[in-house]
């Protein structure tokens, strides 16, 4: 089963961010990568470089944005294939900040076509 | 010979050089790599040149040419070259060459009960056992569970590891132990096959249909273990099971409920199979899990309607599996089998009681089940509003689909 955990956060944070921080987090993605339970973790650019793409007689239109009214926005995302929920859950909760800040924390939907 | 025929025999040879070479050299993690190396080589020679006279032979010499090159260009040669030479007895080094005819199918059985050893986590259980036993690639394995390949070749590597690090000699377990260990093996084959059953259909070259290899090897265990009911058993519920592919989805993907399968469509020879299977290992041993849920397989398999099937035996079948294996699933169906036997209200009244454990009740199996009881009682609204719910629960997208088309069904 897939998972996508979520992390949510501003400039603010991210300065505040110390190398034994960064260590910490590093040191996560190499125990979880080597049980091949994380697929992928991915860093989030700021913000001031997200864009909002439509497509506008075939060709791309880019503008700025999104124009975000919260205080906190996406700074990371991860990818788990766990064997169950709660493994995943356990993960999740293994998170260097998970004590401070919660994870999000959302199933994968997934094309097996179960018995009925 | 064709690039497929070459395959079959390939995958049927794989853990039998696997085997030889652990025999003869120890070191699971090394061996395994160099089997691997030597299979990749055959498939790739074997369809153009033809194949070689000895082809269990030819595996086993490259493989161990490939092991001994591995081993020298190791930066720590000399270390390894040393662990080899002392997992090597000097019985063996004098003893028969590692492509002397097998003694029998112990040595991949051991290989086998290797792969689904305690110490591994379930899906390192099944990624080796795919690989070892089943011969197939890393990238294979990785395309039929969805994750990338470097993933999968992590899980397989940390396995290896794992093994290597509680110094497992691939021995046959003694005992009591071979009983647990065979318990371990056949979870292992089941969630193969689920997996399979529930993914892809298989319909593409590079993802292989994995229902299929789990019968292929459950099929080979049975041959090894001919007597045991508990394997006959899952074989016969993999058949039974898998019979009813054709008829379980419309040609758009979207599912049909056993109630509405097209039964004209079941593969009888496989029902046939399986329920000669059933039929002969009831009576002979103990009675286990696999062979009750492959006999359930076999009543609806044998209705030819939905109305004709025997629910008071399905329901027998149903009281007698929870009775030695409990589950919350197995209770789920045995409250359908009682709904049809007694009436909803009686099937609802288990639900309620399973609906205790908050987990079960807000499972979407538990909301779909009372979803169906409740609209069979006469109450659509509360069938819908309970359909709903479970459309918002389940993760597979073709099962949200179809409780999604249910509530909308009966809101209409």
């Amino acid at each position: 089963m897939k998972y996508l955990m979520l992390i949510y956060g501003n400039q603010e944070k991210w300065a505040s961010i110390q190398a034994e921080d960064i260590a910490k987090q590093d040191a996560f993605n190499k125990k979880y990568q080597d049980t091949g339970e994380l697929i992928g973790a991915f860093g989030l650019a700021d913000a001031a470089q997200a864009r909002l793409v439509r497509r506008e007689n075939g060709l791309p239109a880019v503008t700025d944005g999104p124009y975000l009214e919260t205080k906190e926005y996406i700074a990371s995302f991860y990818l788990l294939d766990c064997e169950s929920e709660e493994r995943a859950l356990q993960i999740a909760a293994d998170m260097p900040w998970a004590d401070q800040e919660p994870v999000e924390f959302w199933p994968i939907m997934h094309e097996a076509k179960l018995d009925l | 010979m064709t690039a497929s025929r070459v395959e079959d025999l390939l995958r049927e040879l794989a853990p039998q050089v696997l085997a030889a070479l652990v025999r003869r050299y120890g070191q699971f993690h090394l061996c395994e790599d160099a089997s691997q190396e030597a299979l990749i080589a055959a498939a790739r020679q074997w369809p153009a040149d033809g194949l070689p006279e000895n082809p269990r032979g030819w595996l086993i010499t490259v493989a161990s040419r490939r092991l001994m090159d591995q081993v020298r260009s190791e930066q720590s040669r000399r270390n390894r070259e040393e662990e080899i030479a002392v997992a090597t007895p000097a019985s063996e080094l004098l003893g028969p060459p590692a492509d002397a005819e097998p003694t029998d199918g112990d040595d991949s059985l051991a290989l086998l009960f290797g792969c689904c050893h305690p110490g591994l986590s379930p899906p390192s259980q099944v990624a080796l056992t795919l690989r070892a036993i089943g011969g197939l690639s890393t990238a294979q394995i990785a395309a039929a569970f969805g994750v990338p390949e470097a993933t999968m070749a992590q899980r397989i590597s940390r396995a290896k590891q794992t093994i290597k690090a509680a110094g497992l000699d691939f021995s046959m377990p003694p005992g009591a132990e071979r009983a647990d260990r065979l318990r371990a093996v056949l979870h292992v084959l089941y969630l193969v096959f689920n997996e399979g059953y529930t993914a892809t259909d298989g319909a593409e070259l590079t993802v292989p249909a994995l229902s299929r290899e789990a019968i292929r090897l459950t099929r080979w265990l049975h041959r090894l273990l001919p007597h045991d009911a508990e394997v006959t058993g899952l074989l016969a519920l993999m058949l039974l099971t898998d019979a009813r592919r054709p008829a379980r989805t419309h040609s758009d993907g979207s599912l049909v409920p056993l109630a509405k399968q097209d039964r004209q469509r079941w593969d009888r020879t496989q029902i046939a199979e399986g329920t000669a299977l059933v039929a002969a290992a009831l009576p002979a041993g103990e009675v286990g899990p696999y062979q009750l849920q492959a006999a359930i397989a076999a009543v609806h398999d044998e209705a030819t309607t939905m109305a004709e099937t025997d629910w008071p035996q399905i329901l027998a079948l149903y009281n007698l599996l929870e009775l030695i294996a409990p589950n919350p699933f197995t209770t789920l169906n045995r409250a359908v089998a009682l709904a049809m036997v007694h009436g909803p209200a009686a099937g609802l009244d288990v639900l309620a009681a399973l609906a205790a454990d908050k987990r079960m009740a807000r499972h979407h199996r538990l909301l779909a089940t009372r979803a169906h009881l409740r609209e069979l009682a006469g109450d659509p609204a509360a069938a819908s509003a309970d359909y709903l719910q479970a459309a918002r629960r389940a993760t597979s997208v073709p099962e949200r689909r179809y409780l999604a088309l249910q509530a909308a069904r009966l809101t209409r």
